[in-house]
């Protein structure tokens, strides 16, 4: 494996059962992302995408298939293991931001180094550095509730880069934004890739979004279309 | 502890919820916490005090209601061991109206010269004691019950009689308290009775009460003095007054197992509520755990987590219990003397530590089922939970 | 327009485990209301159903039970040809003296020994109490030293059961039978030979107590009256039913205890179902709003919250009586303050204390249900239909 592939699937299936139906939301998908990629996963809604994510941030196992992040044959870990990795190497983005709202902007940031070995100042301290990173510095100790929505996802793109992961994943981070939050959030990710040399890789549908990937690729029913494919009736 | 700040905050975030369960455990535990004092006092720790530790009754072996020959006193007397002896009887009758329960209370007679000798405990001005014993038709009355009944030295007090065929008529000579607790008695003059019974077989002693010279001899000194008796007219029963104390609790039904029962239907309750609270915080809480868990904290972290916020509240909540239940322990104390033990009831210790491991226990017990399930909830289905 | 209770049900059917928790909370305060007055009720159920409703207990004057009277023996010769007593077959009164005393013997629940009644009878004693019959061996001698105990006693004392024999007064008394009477108290008493047992207590002329059956109610109460007011006998007639009637009052203090922890609990089960009324609400904030919107008034939104938390009190009302129920018929001990020994009784639930107690959980729903319910109708639309 070439050393600058991190993320590497083979033959990756996932299906599910829900209600007694049986879902293939992954057909024997494989795919390669290389470090300081950006890549845009797009599809309609229920094409696997987002279930490619969570696969990758070892959220989830797949039915069958590989799928190698990092070095690490992340599907054969521990859940504790699992758990130790993603706070490692892993920064997620979540279309609701998900902050705790009974945390201020710094406490959520700081929420994942709890996880570390490091002691509150110097926790503190890199969250506030993160905050700053996204042009939050001044909000500190605001609520989530107290934040605007663009500003709650800045806070939540802080808290996934506070450890200082090697991945990003976002799942459609800008799903929930106006047009002008959702610019100052793509321009951020932007900069983590372009600055700072991070591995992202962003669910989306909208394809303004998809533009500011370096790489755009597409999931239909399950299956990752060849490079450059888009699915017949995409608009 | 890095994790308590978020736990406090998680505590916090239902204020009302969490008020109100603290609250509810507050109050239950505070029952809990005077049934387990009244638990302690009366069947595992409780403690004479201090002067009636050297105390000892000897009474008839068959029944409190036999009454015992007078020259006992005298063989007593002569025990290794034995400091001071009185005879007492149980006079009974009727003060103003039976039915009124206010008007119960114990009136004994007793060896007016020998009492403060043997109840050492008792604090009264030496010249009441002194025309106490002057006067054949005297009594000394304990302060709690003086002032309940509006009674002052000097005052006449008549007692009509119902187990002895004559009524008193008693002047209060003195009004006494204790260093230890009020024990609610009238105490007249043996000599009434020596004056009313004069010839009649009926003049015999209820019992007699003795101080022994230590702690220590009370146990030799009842063994001595019931193989004394042990073939005479009147076999003796001889424990420590505190013992013997505890022997008319059987008298108020089976409070063993009242107080056990109580005991169990609470803490069950307290774990029901709790269980309650927790159950819905963490269902409102399930997408949160997802987001913790992609965050990369591991399943005991969020187990630590929630079930860390109920034993604080719980343990918050017996601690308010505590307080209240040492304020209604206080209250007890102030009512009627059933038991002694009820005079001196407080929350010792090892009832203050048995209610703490009972919050405590309450608090993880009640979170560990949705805890456990929360934090089994895979990621995904938890991000994609909704109540 | 009010909601359908249906609509209620489904909603409790849907949280079942906060439904039920809720509900258990209740159901255990209401158990412990519902045990406390089990406990009384039987005690009051033994002492009414004891004593015969032509018999006159008579006492020394001022004695306010048999223990404490000291009655002569030439009292009751005085006594027992006044008018309007029955008389047997063979002509003679139907008065009976009697002599009571008490005796300490370990019992089953009580193994530091609790206090029995010992009564001293004539054959004339037993007539009178034509109630009371054997259930096993006979009667004891006139003359020997032989007892003969209630169905309780034999029960509660493996020592005074037949066979064994029993140490009191100067020496040792065999228990040749148990006899079992409708009448409750009756059932914890040990009966021996009157002559003997007074011989051995030296009480040969003062005895306890004198028992007589009156020929008809009329002469009943005649009979009392003319007792009491016989200032030369200087005695103290009551009904033999009022006697134990009196005793009710040992049930007093467990009365109270069981009330006072009940009422202390309830206000802690009432917070409970605060909690759970309020998530509710909470919950179903969208649905509040929505419901609004199709035209429900708030009243109707308050009743049916309301309603909602009674249903959720009225499962614990039904749970806290189920919970009990196994303790009916379950038998146990007090001391009577009057007689000075153990009067033993069965647990009853009665129907009144299943009201009662079933009262007491709806009275908890609603005071837990009305701050949350009050909430619920208070909410604006608009701001309710954002929430949840």
């Amino acid at each position: 494996m070439s050393q600058d592939v991190v993320i590497r699937a083979r033959g990756l299936t996932k299906e599910f059962l829900r209600d007694s139906f049986h879902i293939v939301a992954l057909k024997d998908v494989d795919l390669e992302i290389r470090r300081g990629e950006y890549l845009a996963l797009m599809g309609p809604s229920g094409s696997g995408k987002s279930t490619l994510l969570h696969l990758i941030a070892a959220m989830d196992r797949p039915t069958a298939g590989e799928i190698e992040v990092l070095g690490s044959n992340v599907a054969s870990m521990a859940d504790s293991e699992m758990a130790k990795w993603r706070n490692r190497h892993i920064g997620f983005v979540f279309q609701s931001f998900n902050l705790i709202p009974v945390l201020t902007a710094l406490e959520n940031v700081e929420l994942p180094l709890k996880l570390t070995h490091l002691k509150r100042g110097e926790r503190v301290q890199h969250a506030a550095t993160a905050l700053k990173l996204v042009g939050l510095g001044d909000r500190m100790d605001h609520y989530p509730r107290q934040l605007s929505g663009g500003q709650e996802q800045r806070v939540a793109i802080a808290r996934a880069i506070v450890t200082d992961p090697d991945i990003i994943l976002c799942d459609e981070p800008t799903g929930n934004l106006d047009a002008r939050s959702a610019n100052e959030v793509l321009e951020l990710l932007r900069r983590l890739n372009q600055e700072f040399g991070k591995t992202i890789v962003m669910v989306t549908h909208d394809p303004h979004a998809a533009h500011f990937a370096t790489h755009i690729r597409f999931i239909d029913k399950g299956e990752l279309l060849p490079e450059g494919k888009k699915p017949e009736d995409w608009s | 502890m890095k994790y308590l700040p978020l736990i406090v905050k998680n505590a916090l975030r239902n204020r009302r919820r969490t008020l109100l369960t603290t609250s509810s455990l507050a109050i239950s535990l505070c029952l809990l916490g005077v049934m387990m004092a009244l638990y302690y006092a009366l069947f595992i720790g409780g403690q004479p005090a201090k002067a009636q530790a050297r105390r000892v009754v000897v009474r008839h072996k068959v029944s409190i209601v036999f009454p015992l020959p007078l020259y006992f006193r005298e063989k007593i007397a002569q025990v290794p061991g034995v400091e001071e002896v009185m005879l007492w009887s149980w006079f009974g009758g009727v003060y103003k109206d039976a039915r009124d329960q206010r008007n119960f209370f114990a009136r004994m007679a007793a060896d007016a010269d020998r009492l403060f000798r043997v109840y050492q405990d008792y604090v009264i001005p030496e010249e009441q004691k002194e025309a106490f014993i002057r006067d054949p038709a005297g009594c000394v009355v304990n302060k709690a019950l003086a002032e309940r009944h509006g009674f002052k030295v000097g005052d006449r007090i008549l007692i009509r009689g119902d187990i002895y065929p004559f009524d008193l008529d008693l002047t209060v000579r003195g009004i006494y308290t204790s260093t230890d607790f009020d024990d609610d008695t009238l105490w007249f003059n043996w000599k009434y009775m020596e004056n009313m019974l004069r010839n009649s077989p009926r003049l015999m002693a209820g019992g007699f009460t003795l101080l022994a010279r230590s702690e220590q001899d009370v146990a030799a000194i009842s063994r001595t003095i019931d193989e004394m008796f042990a073939n005479s007219e009147a076999p003796t029963k001889t424990e420590s007054e505190y013992t013997f104390g505890l022997s008319f609790l059987s008298f108020l039904g089976n409070i063993k197992v009242i107080l056990m029962s109580i005991c169990f239907a609470v803490t069950f309750t307290v774990l029901l509520i709790t269980a309650n609270t927790m159950a819905m915080s963490v269902r409102e809480r399930v997408r949160e755990v997802g987001v913790l868990r992609t965050l990369g904290f591991g399943k005991p972290a969020i187990v630590g987590l929630i079930v860390g916020e109920s034993a604080l509240i719980s343990l918050l909540g017996g601690l308010l219990g505590v307080l209240v239940a040492e304020g209604l322990c206080w209250v007890v104390r102030q009512g009627p003397a059933i038991v002694q033990q009820a005079k001196t009831l407080t929350i010792e210790g090892p009832v203050f530590a048995a209610l703490m491991g009972v919050s405590l226990a309450v608090g993880i017990f009640s979170s560990i089922v949705p805890a456990v399930s929360a934090a089994r909830t895979s990621i995904i289905d938890a991000l994609r939970f909704t109540d | 327009m009010i909601l359908p209770i249906s609509y209620n049900l489904r909603n409790l059917a849907v949280r079942r485990t906060t439904t039920l928790m809720t509900a258990l909370g209740i159901g255990l305060t209401v158990a412990v209301l519902a045990a406390s007055f089990a406990l009384v009720d039987g005690l009051r159920l033994a002492l009414e159903a004891s004593g015969h409703p032509l018999n006159v207990l008579v006492t020394r004057k001022g004695a306010e039970s048999e223990l404490a009277s000291n009655f002569e023996r030439r009292v009751f010769d005085d006594l027992k040809f006044k008018a309007g007593i029955a008389r047997n077959a063979a002509g003679e009164p139907l008065a009976s003296l009697e002599v009571v005393t008490v005796i300490n013997l370990v019992s089953v629940e009580y193994p530091e020994g609790a206090n029995v009644s010992v009564r001293g009878v004539t054959p004339i004693g037993l007539e009178i109490r034509d109630d009371a019959r054997l259930t096993e061996g006979r009667w004891f001698t006139p003359g020997r030293r032989e007892a003969t105990v209630g169905s309780s006693i034999a029960k509660r004392y493996p020592e005074a059961r037949p066979g064994e024999k029993i140490r009191f007064g100067r020496g040792e008394w065999e228990v040749v039978g148990i006899f079992h009477s409708g009448q409750m108290a009756r059932n914890s008493e040990i009966l021996v030979d009157l002559n003997q047992v007074a011989a051995d207590f030296g009480r040969e002329s003062v005895l306890s107590s004198a028992l007589l059956r009156a020929t008809d109610e009329v002469a009943h109460q005649a009979l009392i009256n003319d007792l009491q007011a016989d200032t030369r006998l200087n005695v103290q007639a009551r009904s033999e039913k009022a006697y134990y009637a009196q005793q009710t009052s040992s049930g007093d203090l467990i009365r109270y205890l069981g009330t006072i922890v009940a009422v202390i609990m309830a206000v802690g089960s009432c917070f409970g179902a605060m909690n759970t009324m309020y998530a509710a609400v909470a919950r179903r904030s969208k649905e509040i709003g929505t419901l609004r919107v199709l035209g429900f008034s708030r009243a109707a939104i308050l009743v049916s919250f309301l309603i909602e938390s009674l249903m959720l009190a009225a499962l614990g009302g039904a749970l806290g009586i189920l919970l009990v129920l196994p303790v009916q018929g379950l038998s146990t001990g007090i001391g009577s303050m009057v007689t000075f020994s153990e009067i033993a009784f069965q647990l009853r639930i009665t129907p009144q204390t299943m009201a009662s107690a079933f009262l007491f959980a709806l009275a908890m729903g609603a005071a837990g249900g009305l701050l949350p319910a009050f909430q619920a109708s208070r909410k604006e639309i608009l701001t309710a239909l954002r929430e949840g």
